[in-house]
């Protein structure tokens, strides 16, 4: 089994890493933070490396990149305490380039390059979190026009995304559901965004999203009529992968910061680190990591080898989400007074606590990840 | 007509990777190479140099025992803009002072041919600063050091900078030249993904000494060992505020020190 990354890929590592010391970041990230806003400056110096279309294929001028190099970028980022989280809508552009019109198409891709913010799948509803299939949001045909009316909410990045994909049931059918998506320019009159004041993912927005006779046409339609529904559980996997890579990253971060504190930090004449009920805590922790990095490297190389399946996504999810969390609430421990007043790893803590709830909650995966391990053995 | 560049690029020892043995000598054996930091700026000085003439073409030309066969160091000297590389490999240059280098490469830049030769104004590890002068000596060819910013080129001639104490010259340099650059001059630029894709399918040629035909002249010079200075004991001195009073006992502690 070869662990070792090839020279392109620790080239690109040390290129992050370079982009991540030259500046302090870390203060941007506090600002961007605090003001619920964008980091736009960040992801525009990590598109102008080109890593915003990394994975997309050469033909379209991208690199091809699978998701073990993406990983490596990733846990380098995370190191250094990046908000990776922002950057879930990168595999964006292969989705709209495998379902979306040529009309579609261009106004994604116009974005490249820019760092800007493109576009997300608005799903969730009141009555529809988990339960998909109870949403409410119907696309009624009326005079040549598609007229979009409903209420999402817990839309992420919703504030500044351009467009949206929305799902929505055709009110002709109100006995069969048929689930179709609609591409939404987020200009247009008749939509209304009400911010909510997430407690973590902050440097990306998160809305209630009100459709009110929004007129659309039926070039706006995103991939076919009827196909919703499979076309995002096709993402789900890959979305599910990029949380457990981003909840990794951000572990070690916070992992590494409390180990130096803890070599350091003298109480009772002898440094914290010395003490044996400190050392518990970073003997856990680095077993919880060492976890965490072998699941989403392995999970990468299934992802790039075609042998994914979505048992593999959920468990990497939830046990990322979970272990993530545990590590860097043992580093804030280790941190002490520190951790809790304004450190870094309480924005970790915040933002972690977020994921074992958005991007499908724990409990589904438990859910998908039981029904896929037994179905091996039916 | 292409300008021909060649910019010396060395690898030196990763730093943090150095550890000091007790009597204050270097083991560098597990230290990964890397671009001398000064050089990055020689590079990104002759990637500005092509940008203004459009049409060149730069060869990054190294020096060094077998640490140049390091396939990722050589991929991340071609991924920050040289179209080529040249290695000139031998193993009995692997402390190879400034004399013999300079005498090395003006032995290979007459070999490439070129217009214009950028160098840092030293080395990450010996910062002997002499190679480009010396470079510029063998080669008999204008040659300057010290430059702080390029202001034009064409394929005759250059107009660059440099920062003095207290004013800044102003120099037209009739190529061909060797220059060596200030480490203010730029900062490199971050190679993009695509540059290191791009990277691994640049030429690199390699020459040996002897094929190269380098006079074998005896050093003037001879390394005899590299140490680490002695950590000085801190005195831990701590002087609060920044009156009168306080400077006066700062310049007292530093007039003990110094006598």
């Amino acid at each position: 089994m070869d662990f070792n990354l090839s020279d392109e890929q620790e080239l690109f590592v040390a290129g992050v890493r370079e982009l991540m010391e030259r500046e302090n970041w870390e203060a941007y990230f506090v600002e961007c933070d605090e003001k619920h806003e964008y980091l736009l400056r960040w992801v525009k110096a990590l598109a102008e490396l080109g890593i915003d279309t990394m994975l997309l294929p050469e033909e379209h001028d991208g690199m091809d990149a699978g998701l073990v190099t993406l990983t490596a970028i990733w846990e380098e980022l995370g190191r250094h305490g990046a908000p990776t989280y922002v950057l879930y809508q990168l595999p964006g552009f292969n989705t709209v380039l495998r379902h979306g019109t040529q009309e579609q198409i261009d106004k994604i891709f116009a974005l490249r390059g820019t760092g800007e913010q493109m576009w997300n799948s608005a799903i969730t509803e009141p009555s529809a979190g988990s339960d998909v299939g109870s949403l409410k949001t119907t696309y009624t045909r009326k005079d040549g026009k598609v007229y979009l009316n409903g209420h999402k909410c817990f839309i992420t990045s919703s504030s500044h995304c351009p467009y949206l994909v929305v799902m929505a049931r055709d009110s002709a059918s109100p006995d069969s559901p048929v689930f179709s998506e609609w591409f939404v320019d987020m200009s247009k009159p008749g939509i209304k965004l009400n911010p909510l004041d997430e407690i973590g993912l902050r440097m990306d927005s998160c809305c209630e999203v009100i459709f009110d006779n929004v007129e659309l046409e039926e070039k706006d339609m995103f991939g076919s009529e009827g196909n919703g529904f499979n076309r995002v559980k096709e993402e789900f996997d890959a979305e599910r992968f990029l949380v457990a890579c981003t909840n990794y990253g951000i572990a070690l971060c916070a992992f590494e910061d409390a180990a130096k504190y803890a070599n350091q930090r003298i109480q009772f004449g002898e440094a914290i680190g010395r003490t044996q009920l400190i050392q518990e805590k970073f003997a856990h922790m680095a077993i919880k990591l060492n976890a965490m990095k072998n699941m989403v490297y392995e999970t990468a190389w299934k992802c790039d080898n075609g042998t994914v399946n979505s048992g593999d996504a959920a468990m990497c999810k939830y046990f990322c989400a979970n272990a993530a969390f545990e590590v860097v609430d043992s580093a804030m421990q280790v941190l002490g007074g520190i951790g809790i007043t304004g450190h870094r790893v309480g924005r970790f803590w915040r933002d972690l606590r977020v994921d074992r709830v958005s991007g499908g909650s724990d409990e589904m995966q438990i859910l998908t990840l039981g029904r896929q391990v037994l179905k091996k053995y039916r | 007509m292409t300008m021909k560049i060649i910019v010396g690029c060395k690898l030196v020892p990763e730093e943090q990777d150095i550890v000091v043995q007790a009597d204050g000598s270097l083991d560098v054996s597990r230290a990964t190479p890397k671009i001398s930091p000064f050089d990055l700026n020689a590079i990104e000085a002759a990637v500005e140099v092509k940008g203004l003439v459009g049409e060149a073409h730069i060869t990054a030309l190294s020096v060094g025992d077998k640490t140049l066969e390091n396939s990722k160091a050589r991929k991340d000297i071609l991924s920050r803009g040289p179209d080529a590389m040249t290695a000139v490999m031998d193993d009995a240059y692997t402390h190879l002072l400034p004399e013999q280098t300079a005498e090395v490469m003006a032995t290979a830049a007459r070999e490439i041919g070129f217009d214009l030769i950028l160098c840092g104004d030293g080395s990450g590890d010996l910062l002997a600063q002499q190679v480009g002068t010396r470079l510029g000596a063998l080669l008999d060819v204008a040659t300057l050091s010290g430059v702080s910013k390029i202001v034009s080129a064409d394929n005759g001639k250059l107009v660059v900078e440099r920062a003095l104490e207290s004013e800044v010259e102003v120099l037209e340099v009739t190529l061909p030249a060797v220059i060596s650059v200030s480490a203010d001059i730029n900062t490199p630029a971050i190679p993009g993904m695509k540059a290191i894709l791009a990277a691994g399918k640049k030429p690199v040629g390699t020459m040996t000494p002897s094929a190269l035909g380098v006079a074998q002249g005896t050093a003037s010079v001879e390394l005899l060992e590299t140490k680490a200075p002695k950590q000085k004991e801190r005195l831990n001195v701590m002087i609060e505020g920044d009156g009168e009073d306080q400077i006066a006992e700062l310049v007292s502690h530093l007039r003990k020190i110094l006598n």
